[in-house]
């Protein structure tokens, strides 16, 4: 389930866009992630999913919440293919971001990403699509994207 | 016990909006308020109250919440200056409105002013490694405002089956009121066609460059007073009848679906309240400021302030009710595709339905204006909402 996208920036090209500032709070989530495994916060009271990560349950208030393996499958909320862009981002465009919306339910998770190995032309709205996961040369991070399902 | 005391704006103030290279936001800051006290046949001794908005800090060293207020109390002469405000420009009015009410303060300045930072891509530098952000950044997936606004309108046209020509209406509208205003960015660029939209250059699918909001400087500033005294002033006083302003998300961060509901989020909750104070209904108003951003936030606006039905705005517009002429004319400065978008522009629209409910406006006067709505988004798509319903004798 891996892909390790390099065709846009090169095999040895340092990664010059944007990465995540690591807070404590939020270690596992980005731990798991270079386990190649997705995991968000579920409550221990209620059982719903909350994305993007709070310090208590949106549902129910609880701040016992598990950080929890998701499968990772999803559909395409929305998407855009942007054609001007900050910094790296400018010198790649266009490039795909979509809002896809996990399968766990009942509380919505809607997952911000960039698109890898699906064409923009394809990209439309239910569109099933799954996390994949791109470690960064050079960089403590593995991000996560999302791929064809 | 609090008097309850009516309020009123007493003066506007304009700077010039546009690419202004000489000036700084400060100075822009500074003349909007001198200006909007001179409207108002004031001197800055009158002022006891200060809504400042942001970027208003000047003072390295200190970002807390009152900074911006402590630095232009200061600047100001350093005289004791109540701290008012909270919010987008016609939320901040609609509390300041209770609080001169209620007796807190007499004279408060709401100001603005931008120069230089681009809003956009545009101007940003090359790293030479990863920069780190917020881990729940949206730049870290290449996305900024234009993108996020394309997925809202992306998924706006795909649930309520609207075109792009229907979304083209916006900027079309926009820009022909821009022709009818000195004052405007693109007025003098002449009328757009649908078809100048739809083939204008693509920004973020489906959005093209004429569907987004301009990323120009300039400043404004609005005097709100006691209807008494604003009775004294020279310029006619225009009454603030009613405002709300409310949250509901977070700075883009987190979604919730369903994203378009007919019980309606921040827009509709302060709409709703601002509508039930002010004791106006939808059918009075005369003339619209909306925070038009994108040609979709210009439908959502209509739809969400509950002017038309949730998905209906494309039909609401094709009517005819926005233009000039149409039963409630909305951003007759050129709104913010084509009038101005300064930073943070939310006071642009209060300035504007002032001038029209003063009978100010020129070629683009709306006759008999008498009440006069200003609404204001943004922080996150629709996050946060706020209306101010204004009315002269």
């Amino acid at each position: 389930m891996t892909t390790t996208d390099t065709s846009t920036t090169g095999a040895t090209a340092p990664y010059l866009k944007p990465l995540p500032d690591v807070s404590e709070a939020n270690r596992p989530f980005w731990e798991g992630l270079t386990r190649h495994e997705f995991l968000v916060p579920k409550c221990d009271r209620c059982g719903h999913y909350n994305w993007v990560p709070y310090p208590a349950c949106r549902s129910c208030l609880s701040e016992a919440q598990t950080w929890t393996r998701v499968s990772g499958d999803a559909h395409v909320y929305s998407f855009t293919v942007v054609h001007r862009g900050h910094g790296q981002f400018g010198q790649e465009a266009p490039y795909a971001i979509v809002m896809a919306k996990l399968v766990e339910e009942p509380r919505p998770c809607i997952v911000l990403g960039n698109t890898r190995g699906i064409p923009h032309e394809d990209l439309h709205i239910g569109m099933p699509i799954k996390v994949v996961y791109e470690d960064i040369p050079g960089e403590d991070i593995t991000m996560w994207r999302f791929g064809p399902r | 016990m609090f008097p309850k005391r009516q309020v009123a704006i007493a003066g506007v103030y304009l700077t010039k909006q546009g690419k202004l290279p000489d000036r700084t936001s400060f100075s822009l800051q500074l003349e909007a308020i001198q200006g909007a006290l001179a409207d108002a046949g004031m001197t800055v001794q009158d002022i006891d109250g200060l809504l400042p908005m942001s970027g208003s800090n000047h003072l390295a060293g200190f970002d807390g919440p009152t900074a911006a207020h402590q630095f232009w109390a200061e600047q100001l002469g350093g005289r004791p200056l109540r701290l008012m405000e909270v919010g987008g420009a016609s939320g901040q009015l609609a509390k300041a409105t209770a609080a001169i009410a209620a007796g807190m303060c007499d004279v408060a300045v709401l100001f603005y002013g931008k120069a230089g930072q681009p809003v956009g891509p545009r101007g940003t530098a090359m790293p030479n490694r990863a920069p780190r952000v917020a881990e729940w950044s949206f730049g870290i997936h290449g996305a900024y405002m234009i993108p996020f606004y394309a997925m809202w309108t992306q998924r706006y046209m795909h649930e309520f089956k609207v075109t792009p020509e229907e979304l083209a209406q916006i900027p079309v509208v926009d820009r022909y009121h821009a022709t009818l205003n000195p004052d405007s960015v693109m007025g003098h660029k002449g009328e757009i066609t649908v078809d100048d939209v739809l083939s204008s250059r693509w920004i973020a699918e489906p959005l093209h460059l004429l569907d987004c909001s301009l990323d120009n400087d300039g400043g404004y500033a609005v005097v709100l007073t006691t209807a008494e005294r604003a009775r004294d002033c020279p310029k006619k006083p225009v009454y603030v009848l009613g405002g709300a302003e409310a949250v509901y998300t977070d700075f883009y961060v987190s979604f919730t679906d369903p994203w378009f509901s007919d019980e309606g989020k921040s827009i509709r909750k302060a709409a709703d309240t601002a509508f039930s104070l002010a004791g106006v209904s939808r059918d009075d108003v005369d003339v619209l400021g909306s925070y038009d951003c994108f040609s979709v936030t210009g439908l959502r606006n209509l739809e969400e302030m509950g002017f038309c039905g949730v998905g209906e705005g494309a039909a609401y517009v094709a009517e005819g009710n926005i233009r000039l002429g149409g039963k409630m004319p909305t951003n007759t400065d050129g709104g913010l595709l084509s009038g101005s978008h300064c930073g943070d522009p939310s006071g642009l629209m209060v300035v504007e339905v002032v001038k029209q409910l003063r009978g100010e406006c020129g070629a683009r006067q709306v006759k008999d204006a008498k009440i006069g709505v200003a609404q204001q988004q943004g922080f996150a798509v629709h996050g946060i909402g706020s209306t101010l319903v204004m009315g002269v004798d």
